[in-house]
């Protein structure tokens, strides 16, 4: 060899070992991405509780309902379900010939084995249980019929079906390989199945053809687990990532400007409200309770605090929640009369109000420091107290060590009041350490009765303007679910839940 | 020697054993896992329960310790709150991981650090000096986690040349790492040019010159050997610096390390990750700081009959 040859060589290995370099990981045409904040650590529908879990295995896993974008609740795995026995009984006629990832068939035995395993031991360690408690048991009637036998009414439960602990399992996959090789090799019936998860790094499925609903449009989906919104912005950006969840309000103008991005920004399930205490300090005057929702400007708040990401709200819910009454409209901005008012009722200037938050939600602190300064020019002596999390949630709330006002955050991804309001308003409940009203107590129970869908929202609508009439809380807003979007996507239909089924979905 | 290193052991065995029992401790005045889990949802009290029993959080303190510190005798650190991941295996995953970007930042260090001291050292007070102290200063005052935002602007999104994040070859390892070396060369530039200077003024280096030695014999053979000392000791000890400060880094490059998983940990308040993590750490810095002692006794003898 020569010198030259050697060089040649050299420069031959330094080409390749900058190789990467060149090329900053363009996609495979027919290549989704989507960068979450988690890893969930188990695909198991049964061991999750985070949103991440579901914006990924919605693809994976079918429920016996289905809930898109549009909020309704449409045949999955069920085509078709009819009361019986006094709403006692509940029967779900199976569609046929559907096959797991596996092979393995879908019939009655694979819904009933879902339920026994989330009702039963298994189920008891994980925090989906709860959630589908009001079923006794599953019957089996025939290979295509299945029975689900109600220890109490659940009117939510077909929404419940739709997503989470719902999801329809393999019984032998599970059986034969384990819970713990079921934790990190998932297979469902869904749209895309399971190819390689990488712990922290990456979920990766490929296209079912197989599926019952027709194949994806795309070959692969992958999910990248990247927890810091920066550098998901950042991917987003560098093109490597399509759909990127973690976008702070802040942030949000970031995407806004990239000519390849875009920015939706829709209605989310998170609303913010600061519940005020009924039992001591001023609060205990619902004048005064109704003052203070008028001293503060919930708009401009949404203005300038969270840069118009948000809605106003009236009661407890986004306008998508079921039960949400759209002629409920929330007390209007008004410094005199709310001035007056509290003049009225007596209240001394410079008394104290006291605001407990979860100290490490950056957002509201702002918004708090907001309201605050409303509270002030009110002539009220605001306070504000930040909490860690699980001591706010685990002992101030529950033990009723509130100041006059607290910070409730909360969203459900059934979109259904009762989600919240009974756990907030019913007596007794965890979320309500002072309030015991009869009229509040009859309503929320009678609702969780009734399977009648316009009976129903009926008395949801009338908890929500009872609620608003007691003046219970300061309702603030309605936050919205933010991503950012590479707008080489095509057909993307953002869900409001973040429960992503990219079915449709086609890359340019 | 021997008895030097069974000493050495045994005070490092100590240092593990607190750190332990004080992460152990520290995590669990925090707050409760079973809320952090489920957020604060439609969950019941009931519910709670089953999970604190899931997890074994309704055993006593104590229990819960000795049970964490027999796994490290047996080396099994429990599973994962978050999905039941046995922690050791995310440990050999995600250890190699935050091992190679350390040793990349270290070495892109001493490489860069070693030449420019002697140079700042050797033309003390001139202009080759000052520039080495300024940029120094400069590389000082830099945030890391600025630092590393401003390189993936440039490198990722204007130049689109190198991955923003994850580790995916050796084009990953850039960023992090320049980030990593930048912060710990303007650090050890000063340490180099001092321990030189200090070294250059000794008189043997001017019975070493009057020799007639050449320069490079005199830099290389006698005055960066006994210059080594300080520094070895210094990267010793800025080993644990550079965990502490990889943490954030990992973060913002998304780098699968164990970094990462302690801040996920943190977060999550995943008990048996978060102490499988400090734990695997302090043992490592306790070893590099046995290894450093170690290296002393070979590079000044003097030491090791102490």
């Amino acid at each position: 060899m020569t010198l030259s040859t050697h060089l040649r060589a050299l420069g031959i290995a330094a080409v390749a070992a900058l190789a990467p370099l060149a090329a900053p990981g363009a996609q495979a045409a027919g290549t989704v991405t989507v960068a979450v904040a988690l890893d969930p650590g188990s695909w198991d529908p049964i061991d999750t509780f985070i949103v991440d879990w579901a914006s990924a295995a919605t693809n994976i896993y079918d429920g016996l309902t289905s809930r898109g974008p549009d909020m309704k609740v449409k045949p999955a795995l069920a085509t078709s379900w009819e009361f019986l026995d006094n709403n006692n009984r509940i029967r779900f006629k199976l569609r046929e010939n559907v096959t797991f990832h596996n092979g393995e068939p879908f019939n009655a035995a694979a819904v009933k084995f879902t339920f026994d395993r989330l009702l039963g031991d298994e189920g008891r360690k994980g925090p989906q249980q709860s959630n589908y408690n009001a079923i006794e048991r599953v019957d089996v009637v025939d290979d295509n019929t299945v029975d689900f036998i109600m220890k109490q009414p659940d009117p939510v439960l077909l929404t419940k079906l739709a997503g989470y602990g719902g999801m329809i399992v393999p019984p032998k996959y599970i059986q034969e390989k384990g819970d713990e090789y079921f934790n990190t090799h998932p297979v469902g019936t869904g749209p895309f199945k399971f190819v390689a998860y990488d712990p922290k790094v990456s979920l990766s499925l490929e296209a079912f053809p197989g599926h019952w609903g027709g194949a994806p449009k795309i070959d692969k989906l992958v999910f990248r687990m990247i927890a810091e919104a920066n550098t998901q912005i950042a991917e987003l950006q560098a093109g490597r990532i399509d759909i990127a969840t973690l976008i702070p309000f802040g942030l949000a103008p970031t995407v806004e400007k990239s000519a390849d991005l875009k920015l939706v920004s829709i209605t989310g399930p998170t609303v913010v409200a600061l519940r005020l205490n009924t039992k001591t300090g001023i609060t205990k005057d619902v004048n005064v309770r109704k003052a203070m929702i008028m001293g503060i400007d919930r708009d401009a708040i949404i203005k300038a605090v969270l840069l118009g990401h948000a809605k106003p709200i009236a009661s407890f819910q986004a306008d998508l929640s079921f039960g949400y009454d759209p002629n409920l409209k929330p007390l209007p901005f008004d410094l005199a009369k709310a001035k007056q008012m509290l003049q009225q009722a007596g209240v001394p200037a410079g008394s104290p109000v006291k605001i407990d938050f979860r100290g490490n939600d950056a957002t509201f602190r702002e918004v708090a420091q907001a309201a605050a300064g409303y509270l002030q020019a009110l002539g009220l002596k605001p306070s504000l107290q930040p909490y860690e999390t699980p001591v706010l949630l685990n002992d101030i709330i529950p033990g009723g060590k509130t100041g006059e006002a607290w910070h409730n955050a909360w969203g459900g991804w059934t979109f259904d009041y009762d989600n919240t309001a009974y756990l907030m308003y019913h007596s007794g409940e965890k979320w309500n350490p002072y309030d015991n009203d009869p009229k509040l107590n009859a309503l929320l129970e009678k609702q969780r009765s009734i399977y009648d869908v316009k009976e129903r929202e009926g008395i949801l609508q009338e908890i929500g303007r009872y609620v608003a009439d007691q003046a219970l809380e300061i309702p603030l807003y309605n936050q919205n679910t933010i991503y950012g979007v590479n707008k080489r996507l095509q057909n993307f239909v953002p869900p409001a839940d973040r429960r992503f089924r990219l079915t449709d979905v086609t890359v340019n | 020697m021997a008895g030097f290193i069974l000493k050495r052991l045994l005070q490092a065995i100590f240092v593990v054993l607190v750190v332990t029992l004080i992460v152990a401790f520290a995590i669990r005045l925090s707050g409760d896992p079973a809320i952090m889990l489920t957020g604060a949802g439609s969950i019941t009290e009931q519910d709670l329960q089953n999970i604190r029993n899931a997890l074994g959080l309704n055993r006593p303190f104590l229990v819960q310790y000795l049970g964490f510190l027999h796994g490290i005798v047996v080396g099994d650190f429990g599973r994962s709150f978050m999905g039941g991941t046995p922690v050791s295996a995310l440990i050999a995953k995600a250890l190699p991981a935050t091992l190679l970007l350390a040793f990349t930042s270290l070495i892109a260090s001493i490489l860069l650090s070693v030449p420019l001291g002697i140079l700042a050292a050797v033309n003390r007070g001139r202009w080759p000096d000052q520039l080495v102290r300024i940029l120094s200063l400069v590389g000082l005052s830099f945030p890391n986690f600025w630092l590393a935002i401003m390189l993936v602007l440039f490198f990722s999104i204007q130049l689109g040349v190198l991955p923003p994040s994850g580790m995916e070859g050796p084009a990953s390892f850039v960023m992090p790492a320049l980030t990593m070396a930048i912060i710990l060369t303007a650090t050890n530039v000063r340490l180099v040019r001092t321990a030189m200077l200090e070294t250059l003024s000794q008189q043997y280096i001017m019975v070493a010159r009057s020799k007639g030695l050449k320069d490079w014999v005199v830099l290389y053979k006698h005055a960066l050997r006994n210059s080594a000392i300080p520094l070895v000791t210094y990267i010793g000890l800025q080993f644990g610096g550079l965990i502490g400060s990889i943490v954030i880094v990992e973060r913002v490059f998304n780098w699968p390390g164990m970094g990462t998983l302690a801040f996920d940990a943190i977060s999550g308040r995943d008990y048996p990750v978060l102490q499988g993590t400090i734990t695997v750490l302090a043992l490592f810095i306790v070893l590099i700081n046995l290894l450093v002692d170690i290296a002393y006794g070979l590079i000044d003898p003097r030491i090791r009959t102490e």
